[in-house]
């Protein structure tokens, strides 16, 4: 690690002045990709702005449809909020599903979906969900806010303040984990909403994306069955020392029905 | 249920609340921080390096180089291979300089040393350091280093081969194999994997120029042996040499040996006069700390019409990485060599080894050493030749055991054995796991869309009969009459805290917690083995008894005195002196509060004996289930029947097990040091991509023991350390096969990875719709 300074903003205007200030200052939140990053040597910010915890970044709250969550919610928070539990239950599934109890008590929601890492857990429910990125310039719709892996519409000085997820009917998240990581090497967040059933793949690919030959198939019968022969084009999967591209795809597939089955269980 | 002989570790407190002092912990007046510039690429010459940039650097005060080490003479490490090779050869050593001068051989490899000021001004220094590198090819596989035009490591090592070696009868075996009505081959890999203590590697070292002598603070597994190595490497007499090791957060082998950034230090150390300490990083531990295993073993078994064994042949090819450890080539042959008959009657038996250079990380002996190794060999292939002739499989086994009456059974190699069960071992363990009911279970779980294996292994070892020609363990006593007993074996997690001072309390009828251990006390030197080879409870915890005997025979004069009796009328029992009629009494405590006035204390005792091997034995079997959708394989459940001899404490036998059978299913199911084939590029640098196991890969392990008392020393144990990895490869690799052999699958190596898994079922699958078209 190399040495920097560390700021503690008091809100996030402070924290965007002293940004737009210092061009080698970088934002801190739960920092859970950001200091392993310094850990290895692979970055040399000049500041830490540390904006954790800052009330205009909290809280968890329904409002009619929606469920809007502030960026600084740790993963701890979502899994264990009794509102999130009741709006969507699979939110807090997956919420405790991240890493270990030390990253989920330091990792937050606004971190992970800006982060945007293939492997991310949250990025499958913001799309599956449509939910909308609050930032402190705009709202970005899911679709559009993701763009490949590390990739998001996020432009300089842009920060997410909130996410606001669409209250499902039914949904259901599942995943394989890495053997050696513990990310998501294939996950898959399934729901049921206002527009019909989505289908969002994290993980196995260079970004999250959606399931469009199983969403179609699904609409047409609610029922696992048809995945099996559905086309996955496995292509565009990952591959690397711990997996081919044709596994993945096959843990797409069987992530996906247990994710169904776990829905129409419920 | 509570076992009799498992009482709670007197370390675990300490350790498990962080009052451990580990080398990390240490630190010294005035100490400099070291940092080392590792190889990024494999195998390249150094054409120039340009350390003065980094000597601008804040807070640095030294670079060191090859050309140092160079001037130093820091150039050869030791080597414990102790015998000559095919045609007398001896093994080519390569020259390894503590910092490379010339080339560098793996990625990893240190090339230059920053000291300065703090940790991270060393760090920030070394990317001030210049080198240009001219890169030649890199042979990253035993296949690569073997093959014609291959990229040459070392001058002096023709085509990269720096040993070739046979044992056994080549011609009893040929003509048995000649007669054979069955003929079953299997080659198998044990992969090279990283042991990844939980304490990485550091090492601090002072100088004091007044006595030319070097204290070293590092992690070890006795200072005794790692003195003898360092002082091997530096020219340093070994008198001049303390090596302090404390608290140990894991060894498994990979801390036996002396390593080039203890001789570096010590050139810091005194060249500036400060001490200078290095800690490494996770990182460093994976490009840097010796790997383990790399065995690649083509093994052959001809059998009669009845099955029985008539002889086997193995032809091992040994990857060393890129220089020689002290240990890493004897136990890859050493060990493989002396349990080649595994526990069958073979009656004739061949053996061949090639032990190759590649450009990797230096293999040293990992929990085994060379031992799981061959059972894993022997067991898979007996389990194949029971498939193909239509043998039960414990039955092919039985019917080839060593029976009872051929003890000490001397092998067709080199070893002779001392008595053994194997079949009440094998009895034992069929029974706990229930055996005979097991298509139940498979049917069960087809019933549930999964496939189910069983598989067994019956194996021994040979104990680490040691380098040094005898343990010496000392006892000193105080005025209270409390005991302090003195070794120079080293626990990193064995319990020995537990275990010694019980042997020495219970021989003295005292409560356990009037002893207390010190392991390697530099004040305290003895002559002695460091831990390893699963031998220090057999090679030093027999001493203690030995000890504590001596003591008592040492003190009865002198209780005889302060009693005012002959000594032949005193007995002691209890932890009481008494009189033959038993009127007169002083006990332990009283004596020793009367001699207090005497120095040293009259009670002082050193004792010592010279303990071989011993050769613990015994069957594991593992149920395994697979998920054929994600190739997922979960251990569905394990017993382990052990007979490592007379048992002082089974909670710790139960630890070395369950740490055992873990390593054993982490290596089977996960574990696997992979480098780019092309590049020698380390592609398991970090945990992120190397497979450690986790809590949950073996859940429940049933730990029985099968005791038959060893006769090789003073308290009967055998030794239990390396069981757990021994049988645990070859059971879990038999239930897999087991499981997957219905499903169309044949041989797999290791790792039983889900993504490895899942092809292989996709592929027989492909296989047999083929054939029905």
């Amino acid at each position: 690690m190399f040495e920097f300074n560390y700021v503690k903003a008091k809100s996030l205007a402070e924290a965007q002045a002293f940004i737009a200030a210092h061009p080698e200052a970088k934002l801190l939140s739960g920092g859970m990709t950001l200091i392993p990053t310094l850990k290895q040597r692979l970055a040399q910010p000049s500041h830490l702005v540390d904006i954790g915890g800052l009330a205009e970044l909290s809280g968890i709250e329904v409002t009619g449809t929606q469920l809007a969550i502030g960026a600084a919610t740790q993963h701890f928070e979502v899994e264990s909020s009794a509102v999130v539990k009741r709006a969507i239950p699979a939110l807090a599934a997956l919420a405790h599903e991240i890493g270990d109890p030390q990253v989920r008590n330091r990792g937050t929601l606004g971190g992970s979906v800006a982060n945007n890492d293939p492997a991310a857990d949250y990025p499958a429910a913001v799309l599956a969900l449509e939910a909308t990125i609050v930032t402190n310039k705009r709202e970005i719709a899911a679709a559009d806010f993701f763009q490949g892996m590390f990739a998001t519409a996020l432009e300089e000085g842009e920060v997410v303040v909130r996410v606001r997820f669409n209250i499902p009917r039914r949904a259901a998240y599942e995943k394989f984990r890495h053997p050696a990581s513990g990310y998501a090497m294939a996950g898959v967040f399934v729901a049921e909403g206002a527009t019909g059933l989505r289908v969002a793949v994290t993980g196995a690919a260079a970004g999250v994306f959606r399931w469009a030959e199983a969403e179609t198939a699904l609409a047409k019968k609610m029922d696992p069955a048809v995945l099996e022969g559905l086309n996955l084009d496995a292509t565009d999967m990952n591959e690397d020392i711990h997996a081919t591209r044709e596994y993945r795809a096959n843990l797409v597939r069987v992530m996906t029905k247990r994710a169904l089955n776990k829905m129409l269980a419920a | 249920m509570s076992h009799p002989h498992a009482a709670n570790r007197r370390e675990d407190l300490r350790l498990i609340t962080g009052r451990g002092r580990y080398t990390a912990d240490v630190n010294l007046p005035n100490q400099l921080h070291a940092a080392f510039l590792r190889a990024d690429r494999a195998h390249a010459q150094i054409v120039a390096i340009d350390a003065r940039p980094a000597l601008a650097r804040p807070g640095v005060v030294a670079v060191f180089t090859g050309a140092d080490a160079i001037a130093a003479q820091y150039t050869q490490f030791p080597n414990l291979m102790s015998f000559a090779g095919r045609n007398g050869g001896q093994i080519l050593k390569p020259e390894r300089p503590v910092l490379a001068t010339t080339a560098v051989r793996y990625v990893g490899e240190a090339i230059a040393m920053v000291v300065a000021e703090s940790a991270l001004a060393a760090q920030d220094a070394l990317d001030a350091i210049a080198i240009d590198y001219q890169d030649l090819g890199a042979a990253a596989t035993v296949e690569d280093a073997l093959a014609p035009g291959a990229p040459q490591l070392h001058a002096n090592i023709p085509g990269n081969l720096c040993f070739e070696w046979e044992t056994g009868d080549a011609a009893a075996v040929e003509s048995a194999f000649a007669q054979a009505a069955h003929i079953t081959k299997l080659k198998v890999l044990t992969t090279r994997v990283a042991p990844s203590p939980m304490e990485p590697r550091g090492s601090l070292v002072s100088y004091d120029a007044a006595s030319e002598s070097y204290d070293v603070y590092t992690p070890s597994q006795g200072m005794v042996m790692l003195r003898k190595q360092i002082g091997t490497l530096t020219g340093v007499p070994e008198a001049r040499l303390r090596v302090h090791s404390h608290d140990v957060g894991g060894s498994f082998g990979q801390r036996s040996g002396v390593y080039p950034e203890h001789g570096a230090l010590m050139l810091a150390a005194k060249r500036l006069g400060r001490p200078v300490k290095w800690v490494g990083s996770r990182a460093e531990g994976f490009m840097s700390d010796a790997h383990g295993r790399g065995l690649e073993i083509a093994g052959e078994l001809a059998l009669d019409r009845d099955g029985r064994f008539l002889a086997a042949r193995y032809d091992f090819l040994c990857d060393m990485g890129a220089y020689l450890t002290p240990t890493g080539s004897i136990s890859h042959l050493r060990n493989p060599a002396t349990l080649m008959t595994g526990v069958y009657k073979t009656p004739a038996l061949y053996g061949s080894f090639k032990v190759v250079l590649t450009n990797t990380v230096p293999i040293a002996a990992y929990r085994g050493a060379g031992r799981p190794d061959i059972a894993y060999a022997v067991e898979r292939l007996v389990d194949r030749a029971a498939d193909e002739m239509k043998i039960e499989r414990s039955e092919l086994r039985r019917r080839n055991f060593i029976p009872p009456d051929a003890f000490p059974y001397k092998t067709p190699t080199v070893g002779v054995y001392e008595p053994a069960d194997f079949a009440g071992c094998l009895d034992q363990a069929l029974k706990t796991a229930d055996w005979s009911g097991f298509e139940n279970r498979r049917a069960a779980s087809r019933q549930r869309g999964k496939l189910r294996g069983m598989g067994l292994s019956t194996i021994i070892e040979a104990t680490g009969a040691g380098v040094f020609p005898k343990d010496q363990v000392a006892i000193e006593v105080d005025a209270e009459g409390k005991l302090t007993v003195f070794t120079v074996s080293l626990s990193s997690g064995q319990g020995h805290e537990t275990t010694f001072t019980a042997v020495v309390a219970d021989t003295l009828g005292l409560p356990h917690t009037d002893v207390t251990l010190r392991e390697c006390d530099p004040a305290h030197d003895l002559i002695g083995n460091h831990t390893g080879g699963s031998r220090s409870m057999a090679g030093v915890g027999s001493v203690c008894k030995v000890a504590a005997d001596k003591l008592i025979e040492q003190a009865k004069p002198l209780a005889a005195e302060a009693l005012e009796l002959e000594p032949s009328q005193i007995d002691y029992a209890g932890g009481v002196f008494k009189s033959r009629d038993g009127d007169r009494t002083i006990s332990f405590a009283q004596l020793a509060k009367k001699l207090a006035g005497r120095q040293p204390h009259p009670m002082n005792t050193l004792a010592e004996a010279t303990v071989g091997s011993t050769w613990p034995n015994g069957c594991h079997i593992a149920e395994v289930e697979i998920d054929p959708e994600t190739g997922v394989t979960e251990i569905a459940s394990y017993v382990a029947v052990d007979d490592c001899g007379i048992v002082i404490n089974h909670q710790i036998v139960e630890g070395q097990v369950h740490g055992g059978v873990t390593q054993g299913a982490g290596q089977m199911f996960q574990e696997h040091v992979i480098y780019d084939r092309a590049s020698g590029q380390l592609l398991t640098g970090s945990f992120m991509d190397y497979c450690m196991p986790r809590a949950g890969l073996v859940r429940d392990i049933d730990v029985g023991d099968h005791p038959l008392p060893s006769k090789l020393n003073a308290i009967g144990a055998k030794g239990v350390g390396e069981s757990g990895c021994t049988a645990s490869l070859p059971a879990l690799a038999n239930a897999m096969t087991d499981a997957l052999r219905p499903a169309g699958v044949g041989h797999l190596d290791m790792p039983y990875t889900p993504s490895k898994v899942w092809h292989s079922l996709q592929a027989a699958k492909t296989h047999q719709s083929t054939q029905k078209k």
